[in-house]
């Protein structure tokens, strides 16, 4: 109901302050999943973003800003219509998103199409930073495989794991995520028992642990939505953590960790761009903001978005307010270094971010404003990383995409 | 572990998912069989009633009464749907079809409003979770072992209403001759309306039951619908015993279908059985329709 | 008068790249293709009284099967286009079978047997992509023109589309759509007239599948990327909606109907978050108030205002005698004469 209420109410504001400030405002457009299995991962997305520019008084350099979401399902179709509604109807400036991984290269197509920049805070799809290069897409997160493939080196050796079985979802990001894994596992020495691949929104994850093979010594996990509980409490029922390790590359992240049980703790849960138990002064201040707005601790997709205001922000002052001038824009955005809360940002060549990656693991910490809860702090940080690991440029194109193992 | 071990607890999955099933396809085969009604808002009936019983069972704490209200609720639900829609369309199928893909959608907005778009978790009772140790090595989720038991004996009891008790003989004679009976004096109406409530009730009651390891998610109608659908069909429309063997089948092809060939599961459910029906156009145990 | 209104729709829809913009125009070109999908399926629900709720499959093949020749194979728009259609021929031509089953076991057969296209197209993630789907088709060059532009594009989706419509046409009208208006009156009379009714509905099956694969082929040059969505029972069942909201048995019908759906979930969705629930009380509303969509209701209103001219207009009282009531029920009943050719 409260959704109905605000719909009517947002559709009322929207159409005063459009008539109102047409002119002079700066409109980002915004794709986001707010439906389905990615929705809470969604809806951290739009709150990060939300509260860098409300801490910005929704202005900058002397313009109103005015963000309009539009929900994707995190579905590629959705996305594309979405995208091509927000530059042709809503006459958005720049857009923001998407999230899922298959949805990136849809909602390039749209920026190629339309030359509308577009940052990208999440998705993880390796082409559009690599072989299908779109140049008005600027990518402000993380490829799929930038945050693995220091993590398949980990596995050998901190991680002790010699033959691993995978279970992933089956579209684009948790293809290179995999991908990459496998291929810093592999070189450190590793065995493959298995792979596992299955649709995003499974909701019963019986027939795969029932046939993970025997003789594994490690489960490696990339799942995405609310997948992500709907293993973990399958795990427990199934009686695998008295048989097997299990290690998520990208699993258990705080947008989740309110709902998962306590037997989370002590899992290595994701292996990522942000932990959300960073002791930096700007991811405490980042945290402490976002903990006392939403009650919750910030889990990357909110801070991707949040950081990707701040660098939008810096690169809009940079240009003195002039976003109609896209090639300016994208160019002040390129020269910017970031002090994001994350850890420093500055983009490689080919429009990704170089940054930390850090494996990280569930602990239990007392929170001034939230009480007990569940964060995770890194174990391990690699600084510096680039979406090439330490390899060439030249040789991981020439090398081509992560397939689907 | 032996090497029969992954096939036995694929074999239970299966036939957990078939429990499940079978409780959603037995009320939509003998609404069809008796009253031909196609309700294609047994799917959206399944998802409210799991979100009615877990707002129940927050409120309460009591997982037996959030599947009890969930079932009445969604007796009400169907009762309402029935008076004001779907009488109106009695004999004109393709309206029928049609008006409750209507009905499913509304009702699937609703949820989306009140229970939000993220997947809910209906939490079983404290008995029910985690692993229990069966003979053999194997070790399954306790829940999912339970409802085997549950659905076997929800089974049973359908059977024994259906085959031995005179209202049972009434139901089947109106499933084999609806005309017959009505001629007989029989309120036939009546009889449908309870056979229709019964439907709802087990609808609304599997909602919580399927909720609790499925999780309640926008879709979860339809892909669950999906899957009854097929059992009825394979089972034939209007047979309960049809449901319970259909729901067997459909449940295990399903987990030996995503064990064995992943990319093919879809099909190994939906193939045979359109083969089936090409070979033998009312399923295995169906009447014409 | 026909003819005037025609040539002004044809100079209205030739003009249309200039009167409306990028936006507008991209809509206009996805609602006649959904038109001609939602017509396909008015074969076979306005003509022959079947109601296939899968159609979307063919839809779906089509689309893929010309955005895979094109991606990965680059096999030019002729390949890619006809491999489209004769995929989807194909499909309808195995499917077809279904037409075996009647009545509710029709409905739920067709209903499966798209699930299974969706399924496929979800999992076969090696071949089709599964959800990342097959995306940047390029688009489509016809002998030296490249339709690079969407206002451009528009006009091989119209031209392709008349060209389908006036085929259409000529089928409906000739003796094979009047055997099929038949069939939908009565199966049992047909088959003691002698006709071969399994041949005829599977005759009509087959073009309307072969007609839903011309739609998908459009599709996949339209919206350059080609996923499970396409293939969905969501899709299936918004097809039947659009031929019985504007008008079953018509061929205007299915476009209108795809121009107030879309229409509805473009402007709905962009407002509100529940349009979902408009789309569910827009079927239910058709179904209970206009079974026979918005051209048959003009055509009741014009029915009953040619009633009203027969019976005397200062009557009294109100004149029940038989030759008024026949008279009424004549001018009722006109539009419901079956074989009639429809507008």
């Amino acid at each position: 109901m409260r959704r109905v209420t605000a719909a009517l109410v947002f559709a009322l504001v929207s159409t005063v302050v459009s008539l109102a400030s047409a002119q002079e405002e700066i409109r980002i457009g915004f794709l986001a999943p707010l439906t389905g299995a990615l929705a809470k991962s969604g809806q951290d997305t739009v709150r990060g973003h939300e509260l860098f520019w409300e801490q910005q008084g929704n202005k900058v350099a002397g313009r109103p800003v005015r963000i309009i979401v539009a929900d994707t399902a995190c579905n590629p179709d959705n996305a594309l219509s979405h995208a091509r509604r927000l530059v042709h109807n809503e006459k958005v400036h720049f857009l923001v998103g998407p999230l899922c991984g298959h949805e990136g290269p849809a909602v390039a197509q749209v920026s190629r199409e339309t030359g509308v920049p577009v940052f990208v805070p999440v998705a993880g799809a390796d082409e559009i930073t690599q072989w299908k290069r779109v140049p008005t897409v600027i990518r402000t997160g993380a490829t799929s495989s930038q945050t693995s493939q220091p993590f398949g080196e980990w596995l050998a050796r901190e991680g002790t794991c010699k033959n691993i079985t995978t279970i992933g979802n089956d579209y684009t990001f948790p293809h290179e995520a995999i991908g990459g894994a496998l291929a810093t596992f592999k070189q450190a020495g590793g065995k493959v028992a298995k792979v596992f691949w299955s649709p995003i929104g499974t909701a019963d994850y019986g027939p795969i642990l029932a046939g993970i093979p025997a003789g594994t010594d490690c489960v490696v996990v990339a799942v995405v939505g609310t997948d992500r509980l709907r293993l973990l409490e399958q795990w427990y029922d199934f009686g695998y953590d008295r048989k097997y390790k299990i290690h998520g590359l990208y699993w258990l992240m705080s947008d989740v960790l309110p709902e998962a049980s306590d037997r989370a703790v002590g899992l290595i849960g994701a292996s990522l761009i942000w932990a959300d138990g960073l002791e930096t002064p700007e991811a405490k201040a980042f945290i402490d903001a976002y903990a006392r707005k939403y009650k919750q601790v910030p889990s990357w997709f909110a801070e991707a978005n949040y950081s990707t205001g701040l660098w939008t922000k810096l690169a809009l002052e940079a240009i003195k307010g002039k976003v109609e001038d896209r090639a300016a824009f994208l160019d002040a955005v390129r020269a910017t270094k970031v002090k994001a809360p994350r850890g420093p940002l500055a983009l490689d060549k080919y429009d990704n971010p170089i940054q930390n990656v850090y494996i990280q693991k569930v602990v239990k910490q007392k929170h001034p404003v939230l009480g007990e809860i569940k964060v995770s702090v890194p174990v391990k940080t690699y600084e510096g990383v680039s979406q090439f690991w330490t390899w060439k440029p030249e040789e991981v194109l020439s090398r081509g995409p992560y397939a689907r193992q | 572990m032996t090497p029969w071990t992954p096939w036995i607890l694929q074999a239970l999955n299966g036939i957990s998912m078939g429990a499940l099933l079978f409780l959603l396809a037995a009320g939509f085969t003998l609404t069809f069989g008796l009253g031909r009604v196609v309700n294609l808002a047994h799917g959206a009936f399944y998802l409210l009633g799991g979100y009615l019983g877990l707002t129940v069972l927050r409120a309460t704490g009591s997982f037996w009464l959030a599947l009890v209200a969930a079932g009445a609720a969604i007796v009400g639900v169907s009762w309402a749907c029935d008076r004001f829609l779907i009488r109106r369309t009695r004999e004109n199928v393709l309206g029928q079809v049609l008006l409750t893909v209507g009905i499913a959608y509304v009702l699937a907005d609703i949820c989306l409003a009140f229970w939000g778009g993220s997947p809910l978790r209906v939490p079983p009772p404290e008995f029910a979770r985690g692993p229990i140790d069966l003979p053999g090595g194997i070790v399954y989720p306790r829940y999912r072992f339970l409802l085997i038991l549950f659905g076997v004996l929800v089974a049973g009891v359908l059977w024994l209403l259906y085959s031995r008790t005179q209202l049972g003989a009434l139901v089947r004679a109106g499933v084999d001759d609806r005309e017959m009976v009505d001629a007989l004096g029989i309120n036939v109406d009546r009889l449908f309306a309870l056979v229709f409530g019964l439907a709802a009730f087990l609808a609304g009651l599997s909602g919580v039951a399927g909720g609790a390891f499925l999780t309640l998610y926008p879709g979860a109608d339809w892909d669950i619908l999906a899957y009854a659908l097929v059992v009825v069909i394979v089972g034939g429309l209007g047979s309960l015993g049809g449901a319970m063997i259909g729901s067997l089948i459909v449940g295990l092809v399903d987990a030996y279908g995503r064990w064995l060939l992943p990319e093919f599961s879809y099909f190994m459910v939906f193939g045979p059985m359109a083969l089936l029906l090409l070979v033998r156009p009312t399923g295995l145990f169906g009447r014409e329709a | 008068m026909a003819t005037l209104a025609t040539l002004a729709v044809a100079i209205l829809a030739l003009a249309a790249p200039w009167l409306l913009g990028t936006f507008w125009i991209s809509l206009v070109t996805q609602m006649l293709i959904l038109g001609l999908l939602a017509l396909s399926v008015d074969l076979l629900t306005g003509h022959t009284g079947i109601l296939p709720m899968g159609h979307a499959g063919f839809f779906a093949v089509a689309a893929y099967t010309t955005a895979i020749l094109e991606v990965r194979h680059a096999q030019g728009f002729w390949v890619s286009a006809g491999g489209g259609v004769l995929v989807a021929v194909l499909l309808a031509v195995v499917f077809g079978l279904s037409v075996r089953t009647s009545g509710v076991y029709f409905i739920l057969l067709t209903l499966a047997l798209g699930h299974i296209v969706w399924g496929v197209a979800m999992r076969w993630t090696t071949f089709t992509g599964g959800e990342n789907g097959v995306s940047n088709v390029p688009p489509p060059a016809v002998a030296a023109v490249r339709f690079a532009d969407l206002s451009v594009y528009y006009y091989l989706v119209f031209v392709v589309v008349a060209v389908c419509g006036l085929g259409y046409r000529r089928l409906v009208r000739s003796p094979f759509g009047l055997a099929l208006r038949g069939i939908r009156e009565s199966e049992s009379r047909m088959r003691g007239l002698g006709y071969n009714v399994f041949a005829h509905k599977y005759a009509a099956f087959v073009i309307s599948g072969g007609l839903a694969g011309v739609a998908g082929v459009l599709y996949a040059y339209w919206n350059r990327f080609v996923s499970p969505a396409a293939a969905t029972f969501h899709a299936s069942a918004e097809a039947v909606l659009m031929g019985i909201l504007g008008g079953t048995g018509t061929i205007l019908g299915p476009f209108i109907g795809a121009a107030i759906i879309l229409g509805i979930r473009n402007w709905v969705s962009g407002y509100v978050v529940w349009w979902t629930s408009v789309m569910g009380l827009v079927f239910i509303a058709t179904v209970l108030w206009a079974p026979h969509g918005l051209l048959g209701l003009v055509r009741e209103l014009r029915g009953r205002s040619a009633a009203r001219r027969v019976s005397p207009p200062h009557a009294a009282a109100p004149d029940h005698t038989p030759a008024a009531s026949t008279a009424a029920m004549r001018g009722a009943r006109r539009p419901e004469a079956p074989g009639s050719p429809p507008p």
